[in-house]
């Protein structure tokens, strides 16, 4: 037990220093939206931007921001989509697997490029390790930027009056070639010394008493991105259950950490620009919430070893965190766990920030904050205000909205493909497990998870062209409602003194983490009853 | 007067019962109230399938039924609700229409006069306005000349003289002459019709925090529906066939925040009601929840933080005369003043018990007064036959001073001027001690922030009267109020710095602005504002105007010129400043008892899932019979107390949402957390006991076991 305790606060401590170190730059980013106030960061910059093209002089509104985002990360997707479709002819390193169906290559192409990884397909079997690098890995690095970007120009709002959020080429550029990039070299190179293969043969032939195929590749590079950028999809079919992927208890423990450093260090950039207790009683909420979690995903034993590497609470810890930062990876798998632990998963996917994914989990708990000052804000007598700004109608419903898309998006399509027979046709029959399964699928497209019970019994194409709209929509709409929200406050005139309910302190702290699981049980709680609950 | 405008009128019940009927139509609900929209919605949906026969199970019917009908109370309550709260604030408001004073008017028609109602006056009509009549709107004189009396518009008593060509405006009157006037603006939409229009739900402007809480409600009604919607077709699919469509509605409804979406209307028409039962007028809905923010407020000094008046507190004795020698000669200096400053000395003596006897009175009567004026700057009464004087009251044995002195001057055959007035006046005249000496005493007093009056007998010093500004009787607990709530006080006056902060100190302010002219008043607003201060501003004279307009909250008196009142957003028709705290406390009170209901209702929602969704599950599914905590009899009663609880929280809450949430001054972390507890904590808890007590009612009614 006090192991642990132990294993379990270590970690986050370790998160949290390196988050505090990142979030120095994040919030520099942030702040000086042209020109770096760093001389040598400031001309690595201006070369980079000379080449690209990119002026760093022009600001974008909130619809131009969004739309630059859009059509940047189209374009992967058609990219991803062609490739993956013709990866027979396109590939030069093997194997050479045939091309993807247009559902599954679509499916996987949205699944990367909107941060998700939802996988219908198993990796190793199905993959080049052409398409693995130049689609998947590639990809793994433009969901991440687009997030953290996304996040940069949101903060940017609250902090300054203007009509303009920043520039979302300089935005993604400095995140990727900054931040992500550089520490996911590094994690890359770590891993490499952990044990994880990095090679550019496919696989390895083994003669022993029979023959065996031993499948490699690029695996550390993947491995690093994968959860450093809250991606989650394994370079395997089978994820970090593979050992190749994540090979002893220390590399174990390194990819709970990796998850953990950009989602944490967000908060803290925050609270660098806006208030640092404003900062830590953000990054507070979102601790104490994550550890109810975590002791719901331990509290009730599953049957059995579910990893003999890990150990259960090990393997437990891991994908709690995989959830709560909608990594989607596992090291344990999803039918080993008990029923607490899949509420507590789902959980996770319905809240999605807590801390949620890189850039987007911010943005998501900055929602919460404005619904949590709006309903209960209003009991001090004064009209709800954020950081010295009044919130309006106009972000009300912009709150509301955002918050509306993810139980449409997800019971929606849980419905329909309950009703109309797709679940029946690939899993048998419908009971309370079955059923969970369904549920969690477009739970977990929608919250841009990607963790599954599918895998690839999901490559139908009702599954893949479904996921795939649930996985867009629940990626942009959001992000575009929530850029418009800060443009709103954006144009906001800052009022003088003390917020009417301070968001800052540990009252705000524990009403903003009982507004975020009030609001999540009472909008869920029914699918959870007939689900986990009745196991 | 204030109880003579209070409401006493009986509620014509039949006129709000027809309303609420006229309320229950789905379009009417559509536009003004989305929660109870779809509520309705549900209604017909279980009443249609009633009425279709071969819809529902035989044995379903009566379920169906009674689900229909508590829909349909929930509704009606709500609207009843809505129709009651606008019934009595349509009363009160009709009731200060009193305020608005309607005047005979004589509209010149064709060379004769006829008598209209000032109201009907339109632009370009003119009338004639004889000695001691009012005028009964703006205008200019086309023909005559008169002495008006402008001081309700002014504050000076001075009448005005007005010749052809000149402006008249409303409200002044004629005191002397006659005139004619052309008309220049109608009366056009008072202030009263304004709030006319504030206590209508369809016709009034929303405020902000009712569209956002609308959004909000309108959000969770979608998310609901989304939920029950979703769920009928996934329980169906996993073999819940116990689920129908009437569960599946009272679900819906008893998920949806219909407390606050019942009562919100009615809690917004209330808070304005409540204002206009203070005698506050709110021309707008915006204002009031201004007001609920502020927190900086400028207060006049004059009025608002004193008397108005100064008053005496002390008599000082010069030259070794005695405190009765003082007191006798400030008495003769003051028995003709009749200002308040004079009868405050005479107060003053009379709380002092010094007895001034009779015939030391009576010389009052065998002299003449000395009348204060502007030159002079002192007052008091001429002795000029002192001789007589002196024989008459030779007996008297008080004072031997006084009495020597006025011998001494009896002897010489001089005039005897005893004298009370400013300082720099009458000091030169003094012969009997150190200049310097008075002087010394004189700053001590001003830095204390008071008055002097040298009170002189011809050249010889007497003593000093010391007057001082009285801060209002709870003025302090006004300042401390505001302090509580968040709100700063600023102090607004004419005064000199020292004085100023003297009485700010005893009151309590922090802040002032001295030797303040009328624009710093605008400027301080501006000022603050540009800070990103939400600011309230009070005054009456039209100088204020341009400050109440500017001001986030302009507060004018009623008794104020019709520029201030035009220019302000609200009207205090008891013209008593310190009331703002009233104003205040009740825009708080309005957020506040929105916010309550709101929190209550979904609070309310926890409690609700536990009491139905177990209820209906557990039939098909006995693995969850653990979440049935609160082991109610029968799925039927289990939801329709549930069903009955909801609706009739509605008209529970209906006092509630009248009187509004008890609020007072306090830190706002405390109301918060006081709020917090009981319509939160409490909100969750409630329905438990309620659903419970309802339940066990129903199965003994039901005969069920």
């Amino acid at each position: 037990m006090i192991n642990f305790i132990l294993q379990t606060v270590v970690i986050m401590a370790l998160s949290i220093i390196v988050s505090y170190i990142i979030s120095k730059p994040i919030s520099l980013f942030i702040k000086y939206e042209k020109e770096l106030p760093n001389k040598y960061l400031n001309k690595i910059e201006s070369a980079l931007f000379k080449i690209l093209g990119i002026d760093r002089n022009i600001s974008m509104n909130y619809k131009q921001y969004f739309l630059s985002l859009i059509i940047l990360n189209s374009i992967f997707i058609i990219f991803d989509t062609i490739f993956l479709m013709f990866q027979n002819k396109l590939s030069f390193i093997g194997p050479k697997y045939p091309g993807l169906s247009f559902d599954l290559a679509f499916n996987t192409a949205i699944s990367f490029v909107t941060n998700t990884n939802l996988q219908h397909y198993i990796g190793e079997l199905s993959l080049s390790l052409t398409s693995q690098m130049l689609v998947i890995i590639t990809t793994m690095f433009i969901g991440p930027s687009s997030g953290l970007a996304s996040s940069l120009a949101f903060i940017r709002g609250f902090l300054r009056k203007s009509n303009s959020i920043g520039n979302f080429y300089v935005d993604f550029m400095r995140s990727l070639i900054f931040l992500i990039l550089p520490i996911s070299i590094i994690s890359s190179i770590i891993l490499v010394i952990l044990g994880v293969p990095q090679t550019f043969s496919p696989f390895y032939n083994i003669s022993s008493i029979t023959h065996q195929i031993v499948y490699t590749g690029p695996v550390a590079s993947l491995e690093s991105i994968k959860l450093l950028g809250n991606n989650g999809g394994g370079f395997y079919g089978s994820n970090s259950i593979n050992p190749f992927e994540d090979p002893s208890n220390l590399s174990n423990f390194f990819e709970m950490f990796l998850m953990l450093v950009f989602p944490l260090a967000i908060p803290l950039a925050f609270g660098n620009l806006l208030g640092k207790k404003r900062g830590l009683t953000l990054l507070g909420s979102i601790l104490v919430s994550m550890i109810i979690i975590i002791v719901l995903s331990e509290i009730l034993k599953p049957i059995g070893y579910i990893s003999y590497r890990f150990g259960n609470y090990s393997g437990i810890l891991f994908n709690s965190i995989s959830l709560l930062t909608n990594t989607g990876a596992i090291d344990a798998s999803l039918f080993s766990m008990s029923s607490s632990a899949i509420i507590a998963f789902l959980f996770s996917m319905f809240i999605q920030s807590i801390p949620g994914s890189i850039g987007t989990g911010f943005m998501y708990l900055i929602v919460y904050v404005l619904l949590t000052l709006f309903i209960l804000g209003l009991m001090v007598g004064k009209m709800p205000e954020f950081i010295g700004m009044k919130i309006s109608p106009k972000e009300v419903k912009l709150s509301v909205l955002v918050f509306l898309t993810h139980p449409l998006i997800i019971l929606l399509p849980t419905a329909i493909a309950l009703s109309a027979g797709y679940a029946i046709h690939i899993l048998g029959n419908i009971n309370s497990y079955t059923y969970t399964e369904i549920l969690y699928e477009f739970t977990s497209a929608a919250a841009n998870n990607g963790s599954s019970y599918l895998g690839s019994l999901g490559n139908t194409f009702f599954f893949n062209i479904s996921t795939a709209l649930v996985m867009f929509i629940g990626r942009f709409l959001p992000i575009g409602l929530m850029l418009a929200i800060s443009q709103s406050f954006s144009l906001k005139d800052r009022k003088a003194g003390l917020e009417p309910l301070p968001t800052q302190g540990i009252l705000f702290l524990l009403l903003l983490d009982f507004m975020i699981f009030l609001l999540a049980v009472l909008t869920f709680i029914p699918f959870v009853i007939v689900g986990p609950l009745s196991w | 007067m204030t109880e003579s405008i209070r409401f006493h009128e009986k509620y014509n019940f039949r006129k709000i019962f027809l309303d609420s009927i006229y309320k229950l139509s789905p379009i009417y609900l559509a536009k003004n109230n989305p929660v109870m929209f779809v509520v309705i919605l549900g209604f017909f949906i279980t009443a249609i399938m009633l009425i279709i026969p071969g819809q529902i199970p035989k044995y379903e019917i009566n379920f169906y039924l009674a689900v229909s009908l508590t829909l349909f109370f929930a509704v009606w309550f709500s609207t009843f609700s809505e129709a009651f709260s606008e019934y009595e604030a349509k009363a009160r408001v009709d009731s200060l229409k009193i305020f608005e004073k309607e005047i005979i008017a004589h509209k010149i028609t064709n060379d004769h006069y006829i008598e209209v109602k000032s109201n009907s006056l339109r632009q370009g009509d003119r009338v004639l306005i004889k000695k001691g009549e009012i005028v009964p709107t703006d205008g200019f004189i086309i023909d005559g000349s008169a002495y008006m009396d402008e001081s309700m518009i002014t504050g000076e008593s001075e009448p005005v003289y007005k010749n052809k060509g000149d402006h008249v405006i409303g409200g002044t009157k004629v005191i002397e002459g006659e005139i004619k006037v052309e008309i220049t603006s109608e009366r056009g939409r008072s202030f009263v019709d304004k709030m006319i229009s504030l206590v209508s739900q369809a016709k009034r402007p929303k405020s902000q925090s009712e569209i956002s809480l609308n959004i909000l409600l309108s959000g969770l009604s979608l998310i609901f529906l989304i939920v029950a919607g979703t769920l009928y077709y996934i329980l169906k699919s996993l073999g819940y066939t116990y689920v129908n469509i009437a569960l599946i509605i009272a679900l819906l409804v008893a998920l949806m925040p219909t407390t606050i979406g019942g009562l919100l209307p009615a809690i917004g028409i209330a808070g304005i009601s409540r204002l206009t039962r203070d005698n506050i007028i709110a021309k707008s809905g915006k204002a009031i929840e201004a007001a609920s923010d502020a927190d900086i407020i400028l207060l006049d000094k004059t009025g608002t933080i004193t008397e108005g008046n100064r008053a005496a507190i002390e008599f000082i004795p010069l030259d070794n005369f005695d405190v009765r020698c003082v007191a006798i000669t400030s008495y003769l200096s003051s028995f003709n003043d009749n200002t308040r400053e004079g009868k405050s000395i005479i107060d003053l003596i009379e709380s002092m018990k010094i007895e001034i006897p009779d015939k030391i009175i009576d010389i009052t009567l065998m002299s003449k007064p000395i009348e204060f004026n502007i030159k002079n700057r002192y007052s008091g009464i001429e002795i000029s036959n002192p001789s007589k004087i002196m024989d008459y009251i030779k007996d008297e044995k008080i004072c031997m001073k006084f009495m020597e002195i006025l011998r001494e001057y009896a002897t010489k055959g001089e005039n005897i001027k005893i004298l009370k007035g400013s300082v720099d006046a009458l000091l030169p005249r003094i012969d009997n001690i150190n200049k310097e000496e008075i002087e010394k005493i004189v700053r001590d007093i001003g830095e204390k922030g008071e008055t002097p009056l040298l009170l002189t007998i011809n050249t010889k010093a007497v003593g000093i009267i010391v007057l001082k500004d009285r801060i209002k009787t709870g003025i302090k607990q006004v300042i401390s109020d505001l302090k509580v709530m968040g709100i700063t006080p600023i102090m607004v006056t004419g005064d000199n710095p020292i004085t100023a902060k003297v009485i700010a100190n005893e009151a309590g302010i922090d802040h002032v602005i001295s030797q303040a002219k009328p624009i710093d008043k605008l400027n301080k607003v501006d000022e603050e504002q540009r800070k990103g201060h939400v600011v309230i501003a009070m005054g009456d004279g039209t100088n204020d105007a341009p400050a109440l307009a500017k001001a986030d909250v302009g507060v004018a008196m009623n008794s104020g010129t019709r520029a201030a009142k035009e220019a302000a957003n609200m009207i205090d028709l008891d013209s008593n400043p310190s009331r703002v705290v009233k104003i205040i406390e009740l825009s708080k009170q309005l957020l506040v008892t929105r916010g309550a209901v709101t929190t209550f209702s979904i609070a309310n929602d926890i409690s609700k899932y536990f009491t139905i969704l177990p209820m209906i599950l557990v039939l098909n599914n006995p693995k969850i019979s653990y979440l049935n905590i609160l082991h109610l009899t029968t799925p039927e009663t289990a939801i329709l107390a549930t069903m009955i609880f909801n609706a009739i929280i509605i008209p529970a809450l209906i006092p509630l949402a009248l009187r509004g949430v008890r609020y007072k001054p306090e830190n706002p972390r405390k109301t918060f957390i006081k709020n917090f507890l009981i319509y939160g904590i409490g909100g969750a808890l409630l329905p438990f006991i309620a659903i419970k007590l309802i339940d066990m009612l129903l199965a003994i009614l039901m005969g069920v076991k």
